[in-house]
């Protein structure tokens, strides 16, 4: 499937792991985007990656919770970076040119680099 | 297919076949219900033979994980549900394995219990960090045949080979009262749970997929899966021969992973106490790094993280983290003084409800042929699939109760 193709069914793609183009995993789509509105055409605008983006998917109280332990933050993914939609989304551009990748880089700074063959 | 690559994963599968839950509830279930109970651990381990195989087909040709399979299929809250389920019943296996290990030293050395749990946790954990996937694998795996002793000590001492044989066919033993019947029938629940762990299913597909496997490696795939597994549920069902042999009779009840080790030490002397007592540790010590990683990957694939041990731990960052912590709160479980044997009970009990929600998202995709094409569920994979999610979901049903009525298989 490409980027552009209509996509008869959100929930193919919602949920669906996010790759950069280096290879690397760079989070989920967990919501989706979309520009239009009545009597205009409905396309997708970007995919939504973060904890913040859980609000409309769960209870309220869920949520809460959720924000309690990971935060709200939300990383827009714009359609223009997306390379394919299969069983996995790649992206044409890194995780850190696209905002992906921050938590990520932030904790590798804890992990010690030495010992590991 | 290189051969070698194909014996060496065959070897580990047998090697990394049995955890602390298997050792005592073969155990357990050969000094109570003599061979009857055999084709419990047989039938289970077709089994996880179906979902291994499914597991690691879907890991070469999808590429995904049975993490990311689960979110993607049942959704964000049920998959929330079924990534809590089951990081609490591997992190309670978990902590089962840290406190057999803790057992098995202390059998060993004469050392305290907790300290001995401690140092074989801070040990583990420097192997993960220091080992690369294959190698972490292939060590605790090939280390764990040390446990053939069992096998061997079973040939020495004559059981009746045609009531072993005959325990293999599904049978209830005759002129039992209720309480035994309910007592039968939690045993068998628990020895189907032991088998099936979710985690097996979840290392093994991370696996395939850190060892970057493609269709290439689906013939290594099968093998591994059919062979090494029924090889490795033999060395249980030498455990549980064993004590129908050994204990049954002299009514011991071999509650302590001490007492499955003197299976060796009857027949074989000294050398084979040593010998159980080290694949033991071993099998165990590779039973906790695999849950701990198996936790580690789940959450590293339903939240999108980098992951894998194929990595450098400082390049897969909120993955290290997470087994880190994992692994010590394992530790701080069995540190607070639950007993190692309450942990496993409740690592059994836990692991069969989380079994159905983590087996069907991942039959449904490998029947798929959107995504698995020409290597989707055939006839055979499908029919045992329905069959065996059918079984696990009743038996998650019956669990609880089964547990409440017969206090935990105390009759």
């Amino acid at each position: 499937m490409k980027p552009t193709a209509p996509i008869k069914l959100v929930s193919e793609l919602l949920d669906l792991p996010i790759r950069d183009r280096d290879g690397r995993e760079c989070g989920i789509v967990d919501d989706i985007e979309f520009e239009g509105g009545p009597g205009k055409t409905t396309a997708i605008k970007a995919l939504l990656v973060g904890p913040g983006a859980y609000e409309r998917r769960m209870p309220g109280w869920l949520f809460a919770c959720v924000r309690m332990v990971a935060g709200d933050r939300i990383t827009r993914v714009p359609l223009q970076e997306i390379e394919t939609i299969r069983s996995i989304v790649t992206l044409k551009c890194t995780a850190t040119e696209v905002g992906l990748h921050r938590v990520e880089n932030r904790v590798r700074r804890w992990i010690p680099r030495k010992g590991a063959l | 297919m290189n051969p070698l690559e194909l014996t060496l994963g065959v070897m580990t599968a047998v090697g990394g076949f049995v955890d602390i839950s298997e050792l005592v509830f073969a155990s357990k279930a050969g000094s109570t219900f003599g061979y009857a109970l055999i084709w419990a651990f047989a039938f289970s381990t077709v089994g996880i033979i179906v979902f291994s195989e499914m597991a690691g087909r879907v890991a070469a040709i999808a590429k995904q994980p049975v993490f990311n399979l689960i979110r993607h299929r049942v959704g964000l809250k049920l998959g929330l549900v079924t990534l809590m389920a089951s990081l609490l019943s591997t992190l309670i296996t978990c902590a089962a394995e840290v406190g057999g290990m803790g057992l098995i030293l202390h059998y060993l050395t004469g050392a305290p219990y907790l300290l001995m749990a401690t140092l074989s946790t801070l040990a583990v954990g420097g192997s993960m960090w220091v080992l690369p996937f294959k190698w972490i694998e292939r060590i605790y795996g090939l280390l764990g045949l040390l446990m053939l002793v069992f096998a061997a000590s079973l040939i020495a001492i004559h059981p009746p080979w045609d009531r072993v044989a005959g325990g293999f066919v599904p049978q209830v033993p005759h002129g039992l009262s209720t309480k035994e019947l309910l007592n039968f029938a939690y045993f068998g629940v628990a020895i189907l749970s032991a088998v099936m762990f979710p985690y097996e299913a979840y290392f093994y597909s991370s696996g395939g997929i850190e060892e970057e496997w493609g269709p290439k490696d689906l013939l290594t795939n099968r093998v591994t899966s059919i062979v090494g597994m029924a090889l490795g549920s033999l060395l249980a069902i030498a455990i549980l021969a064993n004590s129908a042999q050994l204990f049954g009779p002299a009514n011991v009840g071999p509650e302590l992973p001490g007492s499955t080790a003197m299976q060796a030490a009857i027949p074989l002397g000294g050398t084979g106490l040593l010998l159980a007592l080290l694949g033991m540790l071993f099998a165990v010590a590779g039973a906790a790094v695999e849950t701990c990683m198996a936790n580690a990957y789940s959450i590293a694939q339903f939240f999108g993280w980098e992951w894998g041990r194929h990595k450098k731990p400082w390049d897969a960052p909120r993955f290290t983290l997470a087994w880190i912590i994992l692994l010590l709160l394992s530790l701080a479980l069995v540190l607070t003084g639950i007993d190692a044997l309450t942990l496993v009970e409740y690592a059994v009990l836990f692991s069969i409800l989380v079994l159905p929600l983590t087996y069907l998202p991942l039959m449904l995709l490998a029947g798929d042929r959107k995504y698995m094409g020409d290597y989707a569920n055939g006839l055979l994979a499908k029919s045992l699939g329905w069959l065996y999610f059918g079984i696990v979901t009743a038996a998650a049903v019956a669990a609880i109760p089964l547990y409440v009525i017969t206090s935990g298989g105390q009759g």
